[in-house]
């Protein structure tokens, strides 16, 4: 029978595999870890698990590993993050992302000539996660720093991971020309609407209405503009470019984020283009809602303003894409 | 080697390539726009990397991201660029990481002007951006020491892991003399090392970083930086004495340009027979305090000291300084893009003899 072993000392009890189980058997234990949470165990009827992974999908923390039926291992946490537990809150979706980057980079065999690039926000500490050689860069200015490194290295693969202070709001113009140029650099932005490390403040993504601590009142459109498309906007350039926005809020949309986050590597690994993904991300902390009510709250809120998909990729190169050449 | 006329700021550009640097980002600026328009040309022969980013604030941090994957690189720009690259300028030295970063100062504050000044003499040796860090500074002043001082940059740079700028000012840049080159062709690029990021494929991976959230890890590293400044300031102060007829009446401060013009200055109220030295700091940071204060004590007894500046008085307060209440020091500075001429100089080291 399939089977699940769960890391009670990782959990930090945020609940999103007991809201994603389809068959309802993982809850919360009534003690306390030694991190002070209310891990989640694996119960119940747990014959009925038929090793779908979601669970393993939505945690953050590199908590859950899956074996199928066959006593197959399935889902194996990936050598591309370190060991180290993140800082992040419980429930934020910086961890699912962190681990589908590393994972990506993983399957495609790039871990060992990647250099990532830490921001400075609340992933400013990447460089602890990341299992490679990382730059922790200056607010803004990642892909200034990933265009210097690349360009004296175009062996290397280099990506940026951002957030929406750091890339949309004093990394404005950073970004912007670096996409103009096509730079040959993969940036993973996260969108969470609103300043994370700081503790709550209006972001450029931010959406009318949106209460934070700087917009007391809910953000008035009229008073401090629109909240950023920059996918969008980077998709207006005439450089070629791979633009896609995704959304880790479920694991079905997590699936999607990570043959995205592929995507812009591979075009990277081929010389195509300019990569960029950016992925909406929750802040139970910050918006003040569970772990789960923010997972709604991506669904019913962001998603309308910020609609997801692919929004620009040059015409498929036959010999970049030799799978899909074969009859 | 034969000699070659060249101006200031392409001669810059060539001699970052002797000194084996090809990668170069920067941003243009007046009066330092010939280093990136000569790279742009000269880079593609050796195979180098050219480009011009968006901002000075962009250049600084390609210059962070190209040194951290162990590259000898070059950004250059002009005083208000200068401010610009500040904060980048603190995270290179923070990480230790090697660069070169030409000054071609002209006249602030603010927008100012774009004519030659030496305003940025405290932005240069105590702070552009934020933090305990210094960087190396050069000080030439001529076409030729230009040159020869970015051999050096990138010498000192590589060995102490630091940013060294090359200060000189919009004299410098714009004008052409003959220079020769120490070496032909492309110098060596960076040395193997342990530092440089680039992938960890059979090693372990590397972290460039200056963020540390514990208060002991920080000032331990703000004590190990302090440590190599300190070993800089030991080993690799430079400067030039002109003691003329000793013991001389009057020293004479000034450097780069500025230097230039007080001895021609110098040799004017020579031949009326008058007594005066010049003492020209090469390195601005570590500044030359011992050599300084030693041509100060070989005044005769009641020689002075008259310090010359292109701004309104700022290498000033290091002769101070070094001379510690012991000599009198009288000042003389314009601004705005005013080059004090040689007879200019000659009347005030004639008032300062007289007082």
């Amino acid at each position: 029978m399939a089977r699940i072993e769960i890391d009670e000392a990782r959990c930090k009890g945020c609940g999103r595999c007991v809201v994603h189980c389809p068959k309802g058997l993982i809850e919360f234990s009534t003690e306390l870890n030694e991190r002070g949470y209310r891990y989640v165990i694996y119960e119940g009827d747990v014959e009925a698990c038929t090793g779908c992974t979601m669970c393993a999908v939505v945690c953050p923390d590199q908590g859950v590993e899956v074996w199928n039926h066959r006593d197959k291992q399935t889902f194996v946490n990936t050598s591309g993050l370190t060991e180290r537990m993140t800082h992040y809150c419980p429930g934020c979706t910086h961890g699912v992302i962190h681990r589908i980057t590393a994972e990506v980079l993983e399957e495609l065999g790039l871990l060992g000539r990647t250099v990532g690039i830490a921001p400075v926000g609340c992933s400013v500490l990447a460089y602890e996660y990341f299992n490679i050689d990382m730059f922790e860069a200056a607010h803004g200015r990642a892909p200034a720093v990933a265009t210097g490194a690349k360009r004296a290295r175009p062996e290397c693969i280099v990506f940026t991971y951002q957030g929406d202070g750091d890339l949309a709001s004093i990394g404005g113009n950073e970004i912007l020309h670096a996409a103009n140029r096509g730079e040959k650099i993969t940036v993973i932005f996260i969108n969470n609407a609103i300043y994370g490390m700081t503790g709550g403040q209006m972001a450029p993504t931010t959406l009318p209405g949106q209460r934070t601590t700087t917009s007391p009142l809910g953000r008035d459109v009229e008073d401090t503009g629109h909240p950023l498309r920059v996918a969008e906007l980077l998709a207006t350039l005439a450089t070629p470019a791979y633009i896609a926005r995704g959304s880790a809020h479920d694991a079905k949309h997590s699936i999607t984020v990570k043959k995205m986050i592929k995507r812009a590597f591979e075009h990277q690994r081929d010389g195509t283009c300019f990569s960029f993904v950016e992925i909406l991300s929750t802040c139970p902390t910050n918006w003040g809602l569970s772990p789960a009510e923010s997972e709604q709250w991506v669904a019913d809120e962001m998603i309308p303003y910020f609609p997801l998909g692919v929004l620009k990729e040059p015409a498929a190169q036959p010999a970049a894409t030799p799978q899909e050449a074969q009859p | 080697m034969t000699k070659v006329l060249m101006k200031g700021n392409e001669a810059l550009g060539e001699a970052a390539v002797r000194a084996g640097c090809v990668h170069f980002f920067g941003y243009p600026i007046t009066p330092q726009t010939e280093v990136p328009e000569y790279l742009v040309k000269r880079l593609p022969e050796v195979g180098g990397v050219f480009l011009q980013a968006e901002s000075e604030v962009a250049s600084i941090n390609m210059i962070y991201g190209a040194a951290g994957v162990g590259v000898k690189c070059l950004t250059s720009s002009s005083s208000p660029g200068i401010s610009l690259m500040a904060e980048g300028m603190s995270y290179i030295a923070a990480c230790e990481l090697p660069c070169v970063i030409i000054n071609i100062m002209r006249a602030g504050p603010g927008l100012g002007g774009i004519l030659p000044a030496q305003s940025d003499y405290f932005q240069a040796t105590r702070g552009h951006g934020h933090g305990d860090y210094q960087v190396i500074v050069l000080a030439p002043s001529s076409v030729q020491e230009a040159v020869d001082l970015m051999t050096l940059a990138f010498e000192l740079s590589e060995t102490y892991r630091n940013p060294v700028m090359v200060c000189a000012d919009g004299m410098i840049g714009q004008m052409m003399e003959p220079v020769e080159f120490d070496r032909e062709g492309r110098g060596p690029p960076l040395a193997d090392n342990d530092w440089a990021l680039g992938g960890a494929d059979g090693r372990e991976r590397r972290i460039v970083n200056s963020l540390y959230l514990t208060p002991e890890d920080l000032d331990a590293h703000n004590r190990k930086l302090k440590a190599k400044y300190d070993l800089i300031a030991e080993r690799e102060r430079r400067c030039d004495l002109d003691a003329g007829d000793e013991p001389a009446d009057l020293l004479v401060v000034a450097f780069g340009t500025m230097a230039r013009i007080c001895k021609s200055a110098i040799d004017l109220v020579r031949d009326e027979g008058l007594k005066v030295a010049l003492f020209r700091p090469i390195t601005l940071n570590p500044f030359p305090f011992s050599e300084l204060r030693a041509a100060m004590d070989a005044l005769s007894e009641r020689g002075s000291v008259l310090d010359v500046e292109m701004s309104m008085g700022q290498m000033l307060y290091d002769v101070r300084l070094a001379a510690e209440g012991s000599r009198a020091i009288a000042f003389y500075g314009r601004a705005g893009g005013v080059v004090p001429s040689p007879d200019d100089v000659a009347t005030q080291i004639r008032e300062a003899l007289s007082t």
